[in-house]
């Protein structure tokens, strides 16, 4: 980065909010995943003005730049590539108002999506997307993903929750997509915009839709000594004309991992575990629960527990949130694979996911959003043991071709970032591919927004395709 | 100068980070700032790159380091349980070596602990001090009263339990160890103080990366209460680290010296389970302070005692949670005087926090188990009290 550039930058918003030593450079080089590029600058925008002032420095200067929230995204999607300029909105996190009447609330894109629940939580109210991460991610990287969640099966993934974004383009102008109404007119832009993974431009404000708290909820733990009884138990709950709140999960690996964190008495013998909640009306929550405790046991569940009260809730849930974090308990490093597939052929991918692991002679952990079919295998792996890479890599590369093959898609909620960008033709064909880069260059026709992810560039980039470390698919 | 390396922090332990990121909520430094360098998963990646050569340890990254409060509020929260508390001691330690954290001044301040006679004489020029306006504010300091209570003195050469005295604590909340003595005579036991050689626990000063003093002060500590007879502690920071001896110092009396050591909260909670010392230890009065909560993180974090504060405050109080997780006050021992602005951002969110948590309009008072933490609310203009004063006060008069 030259110093010309970082002086613009301080002139713009001030030198204490640009950061430009080695040790800010080389944390801002990646997010959660495994993909190191290489970060220009860091700006720490507290407003609208100071990131439409960044942009106009990255506009004048002809500089890419990448919106960062928590950085705890999987796909590389805050990966900044090539010296692109880090515009990282955790500062902006003000909840600006909350319309208890409306359900919804306005809120700066580095609030903490756990944070606004709790915030709501005084009007009975919720922010219904709840990724694993929610105690640390951004709603602003929610909305860039349009991630899930275990309860976004009944309630949807984050753009049902969405209603408006305001949105700073590369040109400098500042739009409003959607509206508080239900309903606005013309094209819906805000939906285009929720998953656009940076691609478009950055959100300064976002207005979500606030959930009413349920009235009653049950949480269930089923434990199978089958992987195929439990995920079999999954197809049966879906076929009975039910959607739980949550349906979720966890092979044995994963229970035991997890066990040694919050010990909550998972099954850690057990082949697999669901974790089961229903929720809404009491008389039809009994009813559900009773339902899937009889199907639970038809498939030869072991055991049927009941959480207790919200303690017990908590600590299952916390559970099964943290297992992502808790693999260093078993090996230093995991490569994560987010694929969907038809629920009907769970059983048959995973058997498959199974195989191919033991093949390559890796340790595979699965926990995974059953109701959605959206599997999370993870593959788990010290990278200091020699030529371990390629064989995460050759087994990482055969999940997904499985998972595509039985009708399956490449991402659920983790988004494409730059993990998943090459596999892309997998699923879509060059005109799908140029069709998305007309919708993105309509949004962002200086190409500065988050260059080289998502969509494979078949020209001019050359040169970043080469330069990311880790970077295997 | 950018050679070195953090020689106290294995690579074992860094490499149990896998960098989820679910420790940031939970990280003062990061709640305060929203920035990745302080928060514990940027500061494992800085000693990460340090040790593997890709990073110099320069001005930036010496002060990203040296900025964490060590409230270990990230450990409890890590599903892979990275052992954060040893890797950021031991980075400390490692840049005070180097001399490039815990300047001469703040050195010569914390090797004044040990020296009752300093702290006590300093005391009275304090109060004067304070009533002249030339005390600066970024000491922090609340208040001091003209007198300050009598000292403890030991009743029994062999006492059925030790009240550890400390530095601090013995100079300006002499109040608690007498509420200590009192519960505890209540209770039918007789106490012992130690000598002037137990006078500091060391914990301040591993805190600061001095570790040999803080081993050497840590064993004149052992020495002065001898026997098998319990511990008591009524600093949760000087508590944590006595408990921590065994590990620390890693020797067979350490171990059997830090199983000695209890905190006076979790203490009075298991005197309590007795019908007897219940009976002698119920409420006198029909008062119910309304007092909110405030965990010291040695307490909540790292010796997960803060259960036994809500067990013995039931009933004499109405308790108030705050809803966010334990999060530091920002005292963090020594660290508001070397970090004030930082300090007082973090403290700032805590006392709204603490404001807008009750809708009482009278006196809010807050319970904390820890010197540093009260001293540092206590600047911000709230009443903050030891968790055994307020039981102390719903017994009335002694017998």
């Amino acid at each position: 980065m030259t110093d010309e550039v970082i002086e613009a930058l301080r002139s713009a918003i001030g030198s204490d909010l640009v950061r430009s030593s080695d040790a800010e450079l080389r944390l801002f080089a990646h997010d959660a995943s495994n993909l190191v590029g290489e970060a220009g600058v860091v700006c720490y925008p507290r407003d609208v003005d100071d990131v439409r002032r960044v942009i106009a420095v990255c506009r004048r200067f002809g500089i890419a730049f990448v919106a960062r929230g928590a950085g705890t995204g999987l796909a590389g999607g805050a990966t900044p590539i090539g010296g692109a300029v880090v515009i990282c909105t955790t500062k902006m996190n003000r909840i600006l108002d909350v319309d208890p009447l409306a359900r919804l609330a306005w809120v700066e894109p580095g609030v903490l999506n756990l944070d606004l629940t709790r915030h709501a939580a005084k009007f009975g109210l919720h922010f219904a997307p709840d990724p694993s991460s929610q105690q640390s991610c951004s709603i602003g990287g929610n909305v860039a993903n349009n991630s899930g969640g275990p309860h976004c099966l009944a309630e949807g993934v984050t753009s049902a929750h969405v209603l408006a974004c305001d949105v700073v383009l590369s040109d400098g102008s500042v739009v409003r997509l959607g509206g508080e109404e239900p309903e606005p007119p013309g094209f819906d832009l805000r939906g285009a915009f929720v998953g656009s993974e940076g691609m478009f431009g950055i959100t300064t404000a976002i207005c979500v839709r606030l959930t009413p708290d349920p009235r009653d909820v049950r949480t269930m733990l089923l434990d199978f000594e089958t992987v195929r009884a439990g995920t079999d138990t999954v197809s049966s709950i879906i076929a009975a004309g039910m959607v739980p709140a949550a349906l979720e999960m966890m092979d044995r690996l994963c229970l035991q991992a997890v066990e040694a964190f919050v010990h909550a008495g998972f099954p850690t013998d057990a082949a697999a575990a669901l974790l089961v909640e229903v929720s809404g009306a009491a008389s039809a929550v009994a009813a559900d629960a009773e339902a899937i405790e009889r199907i639970g046991r038809q498939h030869g569940a072991r055991s049927v527990r009941v959480a207790r009260d919200d303690n017990e809730r908590s600590l299952l849930w916390k559970g099964r949130k943290s297992a992502f974090g808790a693999i260093a308990r078993i090996k230093p490093n995991y490569y994560l694979h987010d694929t969907v597939v038809p629920r009907r052929h769970l059983s048959d991918v995973l058997d498959h996911v199974y195989r191919i692991a033991a093949e390559e002679d890796l340790a595979v952990l699965n926990v995974f959003h059953a109701g959605d079919g959206n599997l999370h295998p993870l593959l788990v792996f010290d990278r200091r043991e020699p030529g371990i890479l390629e064989r995460v890599h050759r087994a990482g590369t055969a999940i997904v071709a499985v998972s595509v093959e039985y009708g399956g898609v490449l991402s659920g909620e983790h988004g494409i970032g730059l993990e998943k960008r090459d596999l892309m033709p997998l699923m879509f064909s060059e005109d799908d591919l140029r069709a998305q880069s007309w919708l993105r260059e309509a949004f962002d026709p200086l190409g500065l927004a988050n260059p080289f992810k998502v969509l494979p560039s078949p020209s001019g980039c050359g040169d970043a395709h080469a330069h990311v470390e880790g970077l295997w698919v | 100068m950018g050679s070195i390396r953090l020689e106290s922090v294995s690579s074992g332990d860094i490499a149990a980070c896998v960098g989820c990121g679910l420790c940031l909520p939970h990280c003062p430094t990061f709640r305060a700032s929203g920035e990745e360098a302080l928060s514990p998963r940027g500061r494992i990646a800085i000693m990460k790159e340090v040790n593997e050569g890709s990073l110099l340890l320069d001005r930036e990254a010496v002060e990203f380091l040296d900025t964490c409060i060590q409230c270990r509020a990230c450990e409890p929260a890590c599903p892979s349980a990275v052992p954060y508390g040893r890797m950021i001691e031991g980075a400390k330690s490692d840049l005070a070596r180097a001399r490039k954290v815990t300047p001469r001044l703040m050195r010569w301040g914390l090797g004044a602990l040990r020296r009752r006679f300093l702290l006590r004489a300093s005391r009275p020029l304090l109060v004067i001090g304070q009533r002249l306006h030339l005390v600066p504010r970024r000491l922090a300091l609340p208040r001091l009263a003209w007198r300050n209570e009598p000292r403890l003195r030991n009743i029994a050469v062999d006492p059925d339990v030790w009240i550890f005295t400390g530095c601090v604590m013995d100079v300006w909340q002499r109040e608690t160890h007498r509420s200590v003595a009192d519960l505890a005579a209540r209770a039918g036991l007789s106490y012992g103080v130690p000598d002037r050689f137990g006078a500091c626990c060391g914990a301040l000063h591993a805190h600061a990366g001095l570790r040999e003093t803080s081993i050497r002060w840590a064993e004149r500590t052992m020495r002065s209460m001898p026997g098998d007879a319990p511990i008591v502690v009524d600093s949760a920071g000087c508590g944590a680290a006595m408990k921590d001896y065994g590990t620390s110092i890693d020797t067979p009396q350490a171990r059997i010296f830090s199983n000695r050591v209890i905190d006076a909260v979790e203490w009075l909670a298991g005197l309590l389970e007795n019908p007897d010392v219940a009976r002698s230890l119920a409420p006198r009065s029909a008062d119910r302070p309304t007092v909110v909560i405030q965990d010291p993180c040695h307490h909540r974090h790292v010796q997960m005692v803060h259960g036994a504060t809500r067990r013995v405050l039931a009933g004499r109080a109405t308790l108030v949670e705050l809803a966010d997780d334990g999060l530091c006050c920002g005292a963090g021992g020594a660290f508001s005087l070397a970090h004030p602005d930082l300090a007082d951002s973090v403290r700032a969110r805590k006392v709204d926090m603490i404001k807008s948590s009750t809708t009482n309009d009278g006196q809010i008072v807050v319970a904390s188990a820890n010197p540093g933490c009260s001293m540092f609310l206590a600047a911000a203009g709230l009443m903050v009290r030891h968790p055994v004063d307020i039981v102390r006060d719903s017994l009335g008069d002694p017998p």
